[in-house]
């Protein structure tokens, strides 16, 4: 009763005070989403971005590319409507829609479809995305709607990969400045407005090409750094939307009135890399004893909140592709295991090795509870919680024994394994190198039958899952906090708020 | 000397803390990186008297061992700070001239970074680690003390007993470590208090900024950093580490508070 | 005073060299490189694309030579181009300067305004129970973690008044009430400290004259207790209470870096850390040595006002 009236008190001061200062509380705008997101995008040119906060913000919003993937994954038309691919598989040509236009009031053109593929590729532009178009040979247009696009090999996840390469109007092609400011694109926003560390607000782009879309008439990212004052903006209802919040978020909203919870199954993936060009993980026996010493279910329990499951080389969401967890003996957690393992492997015990931990809280806690297990088989791991960018350098310069991570994983196989276990792979930090994998590798991205080429990528993983120099720990259930006036929302498993164009806040 | 309640209450709150935290071993009824996954996120309870954190580890434990660790990195750093700075201070109002102009410039160029921003710069060149955050500490506490005691040293090396040690033939090091020395001692317990107090403080804003102790080590800004992620559904970690971080900090700052009035007797005032 | 003047005057371009040079080989010093984290992590490096980067923002030249060209500029008022946003460094800082200086100002006049009061309330109670309960509050309030206190204070008024809009900035031309409103929960948040360290200083000041002679003759004149404080003593105690409001613009802004986090205020705060992070060296570089520049020329002006206003220190 005391506890009440106090309660009752302070509230009613609180609400004095504000009506003194002048705060009126929240009114509904006219069909503007406020979205809180965690951190400050560095820029918006979609071929230079390539951290998250930027993606969300332009990926499917602002740009779009020739295609588009969906909610299961899938390839879908997007700018092209439709496109053919020779039998050799080395040709492909795209139609484009007929009317579209830039933000900016030009046509979309197949020229401007030839000048964003060179942008790319530009050494002078440098962009991280030129890796997708590495068997690229030429690209033509060869009428005003159509682009013939010829590769030197076969490469079969070429439609999933040009899915977010963004299409920009040609008069960029060698400008690297202005998309960084003011992006122009083709989506269903245009960019408005930009606070730098205060909010990014697009509005709507009224000659979209898709009848009816977008739905709202503008979208506001709020740039709130702190996890609490968040959860605080959308239980307030200042924030309609937290898009791709963690699970330790996600729990603390459940259940709150008036928000509602949308999830997927992420295509990111948490990792553990090892390094195989020295001692002890050059060994694979090693390896192998590492992953037994994990208990994978416990770390998802704890880090994750139980929010995720047990993750193989590829994500159970590639549903075409993956191969069940089940099939690994190694993920069977058996600390005895991995202490015989280690004996066999003929290293001195306790096997002494650090750890880099990547500056995210989950990160965080799974190589703690990681550590734990490990220092129970055999191991005695030191934790290194690196920032950011020596974590980056590290990693980039293969300088570690092991290292906690994550990665945006691919809708296909290929575009993942390819540079990351091949050896001399572009991303290959662990310097791994299988004459098997290489080979299988090899031959699967250009094979066209896609019996044999799952196949094939069946025996990379069971190879990979057990001495691989990545164990994958686990992917994560991906949320979106939503209010309960927000319609239409769909989440994508990359993250992407392309599915914004379809969505609506009812009064 | 009349008794003053203030002083006592002070010492009694610096002593507690210290006692809790250097008895960690011995009193912390858990192992402090020890998980138990079921068992998390719990209030206090039996067993648990302040609850468990996000990994199921006990809070108290935490607690005791981490405010161990805050007054090591903070005893360590105000330890370096008094040495460095009190030296420069020394060093400039003894010789005059140059030197003190040199080495005073010297610590104005270094006061004039806001202590945070130093703290982090520091941390950020050395690499982040209790060890290396008190180093950062200290960097930033090095010219408070040298400006601090230059000028009550100044007055001392003028006055005639100095004059007269010099003049018996004492060495510039015996003047210094015999005669001013000691006269110096109180301003320097005061501050040296004072910035115990603060010292941890920063230590657990480096570390809330993931910058200080290192996981899974247990601190008390690292608690607080890990526990807001949380705190809508357990907020007992993050509430406990802060009531903590003020609790060593207010009984250190009171006790530099009160020393001030005990030894600063303008301040007694009338009555 | 002219000669007094001058040599400070020196001083205070030699501290500044030391600043600028202490801030620029500070950020080179930092592991982790900017071009490393500008081609981020999942791409293609090769070693050409990182030489070609680095050339083009001028990190392949000696370190004296970049200093050179960093300081000359900057004399200029040119203080380079932002690695990131290819804005000009002085725009970044001026759409990032006027959320921080407001929510300074209004800290420092939150925590001054209540300080003169509560140091008098002390100085006149001395003794006392109420004095000692006020003490232990303001050593609590100079204690208190800010970082803390932000969370749960948005916390508990987020209970307490769960319709109020009361994260992030809007700039106060647009809705100066609004402006206001959302300021003033992380301004106190941010004027504990400034109140509880200066409401010490009132009191200690105040008690200081109070056993002045020039007081006890006030008081021997039968001046009533309060009028003996005020006319006489506060007017003594302005000369402390002015110099050290100089630190505290050097403590707001340390303050005001993780305040500014908690409740989404973008200032300069937000841009010196995500900075940091980015190695933004132009950026980070610029701000820092601003805010430190200021501080020193802030303390500057102070010392000599201070000279000014005590006629013990005038020669």
């Amino acid at each position: 009763m005391a506890q009440l009236s106090l309660r009752s008190v302070l509230s009613s001061g609180v609400m004095a005070l504000a009506l003194v200062a002048g705060m009126a509380p929240v009114v509904a705008q006219a069909q503007v989403l406020e979205v809180g997101v965690d951190a400050s995008p560095v820029g918006l040119d979609p071929h230079l971005i390539t951290a998250f906060p930027s993606f969300q913000v332009v990926s499917g919003t602002i740009y779009e590319g020739l295609t588009a993937i969906d909610k299961d994954l899938r390839v879908q038309p997007s700018l092209a409507q439709s496109w053919t691919i020779s039998p050799d598989g080395k040709t492909y040509v795209f139609k484009l829609r007929p009317g579209m236009t830039f933000h900016n009031g030009a046509p979309v053109e197949a020229a401007d479809v030839v000048a964003s593929f060179h942008r790319v590729t530009s050494k002078d532009i440098a962009s991280p995305l030129a890796s997708r178009l590495l068997t690229m040979d030429s690209v033509v247009a060869t009428d005003a709607t159509t682009v013939t696009l010829t590769l030197k090999e076969p490469t079969a996840p070429l439609l999933v990969s040009i899915a977010t390469l963004a299409i920009v109007p040609r008069s960029f092609e060698a400008d690297k400045d202005s998309l960084q400011r003011n992006p122009v694109g083709t989506g269903p926003f245009k960019f408005k407005e930009w606070q730098p560390n205060g909010f990014i607000a697009l509005s709507k782009f009224e000659h979209y090409w898709r009848a009816g879309a977008p739905k709202l008439d503008g979208v506001k990212f709020n740039i709130v750094p702190e996890s609490a004052t968040r959860q605080v903006g959308i239980t307030s209802g200042q924030f309609s939307m937290l898009a791709n919040i963690d699970p330790a978020t996600a729990l603390q909203l459940k259940g709150k009135p008036n928000v509602r919870l949308a999830e997927t199954l992420e295509l990111a993936y948490t990792v553990i890399g090892m390094n195989t060009s020295k001692p002890p993980f050059d060994n694979a026996k090693v390896r192998e004893a590492f992953n037994y010493a994990l208990d994978r279910q416990e770390i998802i329990t704890a880090a994750l909140f139980g929010a995720g499951v047990p993750a193989g080389p590829l994500s159970p969401a590639l549903k075409d592709w993956a191969v069940p967890t089940a099939q690994f003996a190694c993920y069977k957690h058996d600390p005895a295991k991995a202490m015989a393992l280690l004996k066999e492997a003929g290293v001195t015990l306790p096997v002494t090795i650090t750890m880099n931990v990547l500056p995210r809280q989950d990160i965080k806690d799974i190589a703690q509870v990681a550590q734990a297990e490990l220092n129970k088989a055999g191991f005695k791991v030191e934790l290194k919680n690196q920032e950011i960018g020596a974590f980056v350098q590290d990693w980039k310069n293969s300088n570690f024994d092991t290292f906690a991570s994550a990665n945006a994983g691919s809708p296909d196989p290929d575009d993942y394994f390819y540079r990351t276990f091949r050896t001399g792979g572009s991303t290959n930090v662990f310097k791994y190198s299988n004459k098997d994998v290489d080979g299988l590798l090899d031959s699967a991205r250009q094979m066209t039958d896609m019996a044999a080429r799952k196949a094939a990528y069946a025996k990379v993983q069971a190879t990979l899952a057990c001495e691989g120099p990545a164990a994958h720990i686990a992917y994560g259930q991906l949320f979106s906090a939503v209010r309960a006036n927000v319609t239409g929302f769909d989440m994508i498993a990359n993250r992407s708020l392309a599915n914004l164009a379809d969505t609506a806040v009812s009064k | 000397m009349r008794k003053s309640p203030l002083l006592l209450f002070a010492v009694a709150m610096v002593a507690l803390p210290v006692l809790l935290g250097l008895g960690a071993d011995w009193l912390a009824p858990y192992d402090p990186v020890g998980q138990d996954i079921v068992a998390r996120l719990r209030g206090p309870m039996v067993g648990h008297w302040l609850g468990t954190d996000q990994l199921g580890r006990d809070v108290l434990s935490r607690i005791l061992y981490g405010s161990r660790a805050s007054l090591l990195v903070s005893a360590a750093s105000v330890g370096l700070a008094l040495l460095a700075g009190g030296t420069l201070g020394l060093l400039a109002a003894y010789y005059r001239g140059w030197t003190e102009r040199l080495v005073m410039r010297a610590m104005d160029i270094l006061f004039a970074f806001p202590v945070m921003l130093l703290a982090i710069g520091v941390v950020a060149v050395l690499g982040p680690g209790a060890a290396t955050a008190a180093v950062a500490i200290a960097v930033v506490y090095t010219p408070i003390f040298a400006r601090l005691l230059r000028g009550p040293a100044l007055v001392i090396c003028d006055s005639d007993f100095v004059a007269g040690a010099r003049a018996a033939g004492a060495t510039d090091a015996r003047i210094l470590l015999v005669h001013v020395l000691p006269n110096l001692a109180g301003v320097m317990l005061v501050q040296t208090s004072l910035l115990l107090s603060s010292a941890i403080l920063v230590e657990a804003s480096l570390s809330f900024l993931g910058l200080g102790t290192q996981p899974p080590n247990p601190s008390l800004g690292l608690m607080l950093a890990e526990g807001r992620n949380v705190l809508m559904l357990s907020p007992w970690a993050a509430l406990f580490a802060g009531a903590a971080i003020l609790l060593l900090a207010f009984g250190l700052n009171l006790l530099g508070d009160a020393l001030r009035d005990r030894l600063d007797p303008r301040l007694r005032g009338p009555g | 005073m002219t000669r007094l003047v001058l040599t400070r005057l020196v001083d205070l371009a030699f501290v500044l060299l030391g600043v600028s040079l202490l801030v620029f080989c500070m950020i080179r010093l930092i592991p982790g490189d900017a071009v490393a984290i500008m081609l981020g992590a999942n791409t293609d490096v090769t070693p050409e694309k990182v030489a070609a980067l680095r050339s083009r923002i001028g990190l392949d030249q000696p370190l004296l030579t970049q200093y050179w060209h960093w300081i000359s500029a900057a004399l200029r008022g040119d203080l380079g181009t932002s690695l990131w946003t290819g804005r000009p460094v002085g725009e970044e800082i001026a759409s990032h300067i006027w959320p921080t200086v407001q929510l300074s100002v209004l800290a420092l006049v939150i925590g001054a305004g209540l300080a003169v009061p509560a140091g008098c309330v002390m100085a006149s109670l001395r003794g006392r129970a109420a004095d000692v309960a006020m003490r232990l509050a303001s050593v609590a309030g100079l204690t208190i973690p800010s970082f803390w206190l932000g969370i749960v204070l948005i916390l508990v008024l987020a209970t307490l008044a769960p319709s109020l809009q009361m994260l992030g900035y809007v700039p106060f031309w647009q809705d100066p009430l609004d402006n206001l409103a959302r300021l003033v929960l992380p301004a106190v948040c941010l004027s504990l400290p400034i109140l509880a360290n200066l409401s010490r200083l009132v009191r200690s000041a105040l008690l200081e004259a109070l056993g002045q002679d020039y007081i006890r003759t006030a008081r021997a004149k039968g001046l009533g207790e309060w009028r003996v404080l005020y006319r006489h003593a506060l007017a003594n105690a302005m000369i402390p209470f002015v110099t050290s409001l100089g630190i505290q613009t050097g403590y707001l802004l340390g303050g005001a870096i993780v305040v500014e986090q908690v409740f989404a205020i973008p200032g300069l705060g937000q841009l010196i850390l995500g900075a940091i992070g980015d190695r933004n060296y132009p950026l980070l570089q610029a701000v820092i040595l601003l805010v430190t520049s200021g501080f020193v020329l802030v303390n500057f002006g102070v010392d000599l006002l201070y000279r000014l206003l005590d006629p013990r220190l005038r020669d």
